[in-house]
């Protein structure tokens, strides 16, 4: 027993440690159980059949440990076996140290009674090995056989080759923290802390060595301990979560305990079920729908082959049709051509100044321009566009979300547009001098109509007269003065009744011109005639229109005495109706063979 | 009678039978939002508006046809089934039956899309016609990293890269791309095939930052269509030259990312061979024969060994057999880099000019491993720099930036090579999308090209003005046109000052025999400069009066709606002619910041502070 062992047991508390994500407080308390037994062993008498002496069982460990592996089983029984003595031994010594020891007796005896079959125990143990390392740090007053259990998993690990040096025993470390020292050693005798190498020392020692990684900074103690490749080797199993030793067997095979052999009698005698000997019927069920399957060709057995994705789809177009039944097909417009602007090096005028960029600022959004142009110099300088995405996704939300439809395109001239006017020149010969003036009027004339048979023209003016002329002399045939101003003057348009219609005023004139032979002057003088008492009515209402005879002309004439002052007056074209326009915005008409009004 | 009475067992008709909403169609389906959103995708259904919106403005209509369309789709089925699959699954991980989850897994329900995709698009060139957005959703995700958390697989990303690459090498192969921008947002290619201009948009090949308020399933539903439909049109396209599909590729060029050249070799290597053979079948001769298949024996050999010079080999068997089935477009890209060597440097984005410069009958290598050939090459003309200096210079070729390249494709003519040399700040870069002419504003870069352009093709053609080129390409001849009425109409005013000079010299002359003073004719001719100013006073203004009437009258006389048109398009005018004048007034600016007036017209000075005021404005945030 020498460093090694103490490493053998430094370890496993580390591996504890590991394991178990302890706190340290634990991992100590664990290291002050398995003190007092390393301590117990040197003196412990032969219980087994292992070796005799303490130098025995210590060597028989070293074996262990050096093969490592091999003699496992043995090595492992021969510890146990001087462990057995060792604590049966021991037990006297410790009894100062804590309660546990009796529990130690009670385990061993169990133990040495399980001895004679060994194989049996060794199974139980190690398969609760990794369970009791938890149950010994959980609670001490575990059961007896759980606690018997460990401490032989405990001894086969050896860790009690040399005493711990510190035996503060199941303390926190906290209590010495502040202290000088860390413990008291087997002779009472304090054990001071060894100095603290500060963090860069300890970095750069560390760099250097090479072995640094497996060294580990034991507390308790206050030492630093260096792991051995097997100890390593132990850890990294651990850590896979296999047990640490590689010979160790989880699953051995089954060694029944009942002696089949001998038995006399079976163990039931209950004779062999028909259904052991023939086919099972739901299989052939199960096999026969599998088949018909398959056969079916609803299971594929082997996979299908790959087909070319692409052919030649469109064949050559001879047979191909259109897109019958549907509606038609409108492509989509394509996108806007590029401008010269839009050039990643465009003429410099293409180029906004910054006055004008500032002032897009101001514009309303859908006025701005959405592309300033830039100028780059040279092609590898244009950087990636921001808005290639954003323009991509667009353009598909167009093509999906928009409307469709053909619109015609107006790409009009717009002097099309405009009607063709004739030409001055064309239009001539036209009147381009003047061939008659009919004179006599002394204001401005205001109306003037021509006679249905188109040989008079009436004439009315602002200076309160009407004249007659004869279109082709310009003489002069007749002249009314009126008394006001003539609004309007219209001919009858019966060549056969010459009568004019004058509107001057508030009244309208209907004159008898004297033109025609004397039969139509007869007819005429005979219309002409207003009974008085008839048509101006008795009612007492104001009427309309009020029909009188006007004397004051040489020609026979009707007055029609409007209420407010007429500006027009029209025949109808067969010249039975006269309509007159007040500015009332009134139109009258009249029935003028028999003088009756029709219409307001 | 109400205005809308039904009368029961009537059906309904018009837009309450023909239109229904999403949430209509979605119960209709059965289905969550979330597939029939799927489903619109794949299926290429999108929403119809009706005349009448009888829900209401804020609903999405989707036309009921459409919507039974979707319904009697297989893939509805499908989903149904791959939705309980999910939950049978879930039952089984979470039951802990091992057994029936790992049977349940070997079963996963798939589905193709290939019949979706003949069903959208009937022939190929329908397919062709819808390839931009296709290619550029599969070239940004080509770009994107991969993300767990929003379902972005590595695989899906890897798969993107390989049919980019797939389709570059196509077009590269046949010399189809027309033309190339490099823009602030990425690099637009267009190509033409099949008399298709598809363009599309790669982003600069750069760690892209995935936004947060963006829907990636969305855009993985139209990657998964996207991905279905690249594929088939370039297993149609590589049938089409003969080439097997999917690619087998050199893994060492592979695993150097170096696909694109990688499956460029592929492609040549088995064009030839099957070329080869075919010609074979119809010939028959003994030594053709002989030929040929020492051309394939080339062909595998170069395909065999990876380091060896493709580009000779290339040479070599350069074949001019299938070169009378390309069109004049064709050939005139395949020569422009003819008999040209590049070398990319190590800072040359290397991916766009790999595929650009072949593309226009080009040789390109770079600077790394399985590269074709090394920098010391001396039969290199073109050395591609992006550097301010370079160091180590081959006096025997040119170190030319990048841009250079991009300029020279878009022309179709080889540009000088001074303005874009190493260290200098390159002339602008324009958008060949753009018909100037169209737009207003022509650059002034524009017109040096369009000189240099013009200038090459009268290099070419022996009698300048009768080729059949100019008949061929009538927006030339337009600008042409438009430079000679220019022309002519200096020519009449030429013509019209020296007549008034001459009348003038005429009238002093008759003066003089007249006797009058010299002061008398000043006076007079004052006198009568006067009355001609105010005659012109009095015509000119007669004759803008008589057509602004004109033009009033028409515009009164127009109908209501069609005044109102042609006040929207007036609009629309006065607005791109503002956008003109803003540009045309910042050169004007521009010029008078470069030039101060002292020191006017020093030619020499002026390009290098342009470049200064280049570079201050590009240091600018």
């Amino acid at each position: 027993m020498g460093a090694a062992g103490k490493k053998e047991k430094t370890t496993k508390k580390k591996e504890a440690k590991d394991a178990r994500g302890l706190t340290h407080e634990e991992a100590e308390e664990r290291v002050m159980e398995e003190a007092p037994r390393a301590r117990s062993e040197p003196e412990a008498p032969d219980g087994g059949g292992g070796g005799g002496s303490p130098v025995d069982s210590g060597s028989d460990y070293e074996d262990y440990s050096e093969d490592g592996d091999s003699d496992f089983e043995l090595s492992e029984e021969d510890v146990e076996s001087g462990e057995e003595g060792a604590a049966g031994s021991g037990s006297d010594q410790d009894d100062s140290e804590d309660g546990n020891s009796e529990e130690f007796e009670l385990s061993e005896e169990s133990e040495s009674g399980e001895s004679d079959s060994q194989e049996h125990k060794g199974f139980v143990k190690t398969s609760n090995k990794g369970k009791s390392i938890i149950n010994h740090a959980q609670d001490d007053s575990g059961s007896e056989i759980s606690e018997s259990d460990q401490r032989a998993e405990e001894s086969d690990s050896s860790e009690d080759e040399v005493p711990s040096r510190n035996t503060i025993g199941d303390v926190p470390l906290e209590w010495y923290k502040d202290e000088e020292h860390i413990g008291y050693d087997v002779k009472g005798k304090k054990i001071k802390k060894k100095e603290r190498q500060d963090k860069l020392d300890s970095f750069l020692a560390s760099a250097d060595d090479s072995k640094n990684w497996r060294k580990i900074h034991d507390e308790y103690n206050d030492e630093v301990v260096e792991l051995t490749k097997d100890e390593t080797r132990l850890i990294r199993r651990m850590l896979k979560g296999k047990a640490p030793h590689a010979g160790f067997d989880p699953y051995p095979d089954y060694v029944d305990f009942f002696k089949w052999d001998d038995a006399k009698h079976p163990l039931s005698n209950a004779p062999e079920p028909k259904r052991r000997f023939i086919p099972s019927k739901w299989e052939a069920k199960k096999v026969a729908k599998y088949v018909r399957a398959i056969r079916e060709g609803l299971i594929k057995l082997d996979k299908p082959k790959e087909e070319p994705r692409f052919y030649n789809l469109w064949g050559d177009d001879l047979n191909s049709k259109d897109r019958a039944g549907h509606l038609a097909y409108i492509p989509a417009p394509k996108p806007k051509l590029p401008g010269h602007e839009e050039s990643y090096n465009p003429s410099l005028e293409y180029i906004p100044t910054q006055e004008e960029i500032n002032s897009y600022e101001l514009m309303y959004e859908e006025d701005r321009p959405k592309f300033i142009p830039r100028r780059y110099t040279s092609f590898k300088s244009v950087p990636a566009y921001e808005n290639a995405v954003n323009e991509s996704f667009e353009r598909c939300m167009d093509l999906y979300m928009s409307y469709r439809a053909w619109k015609k395109r107006l790409n009009i001239d717009p002097e099309s547009l405009k009607p063709k006017l004739p030409n001055r020149k064309d239009l001539k010969p036209y009147p381009v001098t003047c061939y008659l003036e009919y004179r006599g009027h002394e204001g401005a004339v205001v109306s003037i109509s021509t006679e249905a048979s188109g040989q008079w023209i009436a004439s009315g003016s602002a200076d309160g007269t009407v004249r007659i002329w004869e279109v082709e002399t310009g003489r002069c045939c007749g002249v009314w003065s009126i008394g006001e101003s003539v609004q309007c003057v219209s001919w009858s348009p019966l060549s056969e009744l010459p009568i004019l219609a004058v509107a001057a005023g508030q009244d309208v004139l209907l004159l008898n011109t004297g033109l025609g032979n004397e039969e139509d002057q007869k007819k005429i003088k005979d219309l002409l005639q207003v009974e008085i008492s008839g048509t101006a009515g008795d009612s007492d209402e104001q009427p309309l229109v009020s029909w009188l005879q006007d004397d004051r002309h040489k020609h026979e004439a009707i007055r029609l005495r409007h209420f407010k002052t007429v500006t027009s007056v029209e025949w109808h074209r067969k010249g039975d109706y006269l309509s007159t326009v007040t500015p009332a915005d009134i139109l009258v008409v009249w029935y003028f063979m028999t003088m009756h009004l029709f219409d307001g | 009678m109400p205005k809308h009475y039904r009368p029961a067992g009537k059906k309904k008709e018009g837009n309450v039978a023909k239109y229904v909403t999403r949430s209509q169609a979605v119960k209709l389906l059965q289905v969550s939002l979330v597939t029939f959103r799927r489903l619109c995708i794949l299926k290429g259904v999108f929403p119809r508006e009706p005349k009448k919106k009888v829900k209401g403005n804020h609903h999405t209509y989707y036309h009921l046809k459409d919507i039974l369309f979707v319904k009697h789709d297989p893939l509805l089925e499908k989903f149904r089934e791959m939705r309980t699959y999910e939950k049978k699954l879930k039952k089984a991980q979470a039951k802990r039956n091992k057994d029936l989850y790992e049977r349940l897994r070997t079963r996963k329900p798939t589905y193709t899309l290939d019949r979706l995709i003949l069903e959208r698009y009937p022939k190929f060139v329908d397919a062709l016609r819808d390839l931009d957005d296709c290619l550029s959703m599969v070239h940004l995700f080509a770009a994107l990293p991969a993300l767990e958390r929003e379902n972005i697989e590595v695989k899906r990303i890897h798969n993107c890269r390989k049919l980019s690459h797939e389709w570059q090498a196509y077009i590269a192969r046949t010399h189809k791309l027309r033309k190339v921008f490099i823009s602030v947002k990425g690099i637009y290619y267009q190509a033409e095939v099949d008399g298709q201009k598809i363009t599309w948009l790669t982003p600069h090949a750069l760690q892209q930052v995935l936004p947060d308020d963006v829907d990636y399933s969305v855009m993985l539903t139209f990657l998964e269509f996207y991905e279905t439909l690249l594929a088939f049109t370039n297993f149609k396209l590589y049938h089409s030259i003969n080439v097997k599909y999917p690619p087998i590729l050199d893994p060492q060029l592979e695993a150097l990312a170096e696909e694109l050249y990688a499956l460029s070799r592929y492609l040549d290597a088995n064009t030839r061979s099957s070329r080869a053979s075919g010609s074979d079948q119809v010939e028959g001769q003994e030594n053709e024969k002989q030929h040929d298949e020492s051309d394939l024996r080339l062909a595998q050999l170069q395909h065999q060994l990876p380091h060896n010079e493709p580009g000779a080999l290339m040479h070599l068997v350069e074949d001019a057999a299938g070169e009378d089935e390309d069109d004049e477009d064709t050939k005139d890209c395949k020569n422009l880099f003819k008999d040209m060597k590049f070398f990319l440097g190590r800072e040359v984005p290397r991916e766009s000019l790999l595929f650009v410069i072949p593309a226009f009958g080009g040789i390109v290598s770079w600077e790394g491993d399985g590269a074709p050939y090394r920098e010391a090459d001396q039969s290199i003309t073109h050395q591609i720099v992006d550097r301010p200096t370079q160091g180590h210079i081959f006096l025997s070729r040119e170190y030319v930036q990048p841009q250079w390249i991009y300029d020279c494709v878009n022309a179709r003519v080889i540009l000088p090579t001074e303005g874009y040399l190493v260290g200098r700040v390159p002339p602008p870069h324009l958008s060949p999308f753009v018909n100037n002419e169209a737009e207003g504003y022509v650059p002034e870069y524009a017109e040096t090209i369009k000189r240099l352009q013009a200038a090459a093709r009268n290099e070419v053609l022996p009698m300048p003005g009768t080729g059949k080129e100019d008949l061929e390409d009538p927006q030339r001849l337009l600008v042409e046109g438009i430079i000679d009425r220019a022309e002519a109409k200096e020519a009449t005013e030429k013509k019209r000052k020296m007549e008034t000079l001459k009348e003038q010299y005429h009238d002093e002359l008759k003066m003089e025999i007249e006797g009058a003073t010299y002061s008398s004719m000043i006076n007079r001719n004052t006198e009568s400069n006067a009355a001609s100013g105010e005659a012109r006073e009095e015509s000119v203004p007669d004759l803008e009066q008589t057509a602004e009437d004109g033009a009033n009258m028409a515009k009164i006389v127009m109908s209501r709606k069609k005044r109102r048109l042609l006040e929207a398009i007036e609009i629309g005018k006065k607005r791109k002619q503002a956008n003109v004048d803003l540009l045309k007034e910042r050169k004007k600016k521009n010029e008078a910041d470069v030039l101060p007036p002292k020191n006017g017209l020093s030619g020499a000075r002026r390009p290098r502070s342009q470049d200064e005021e280049a570079r201050r404005r590009a240091s600018l945030p």
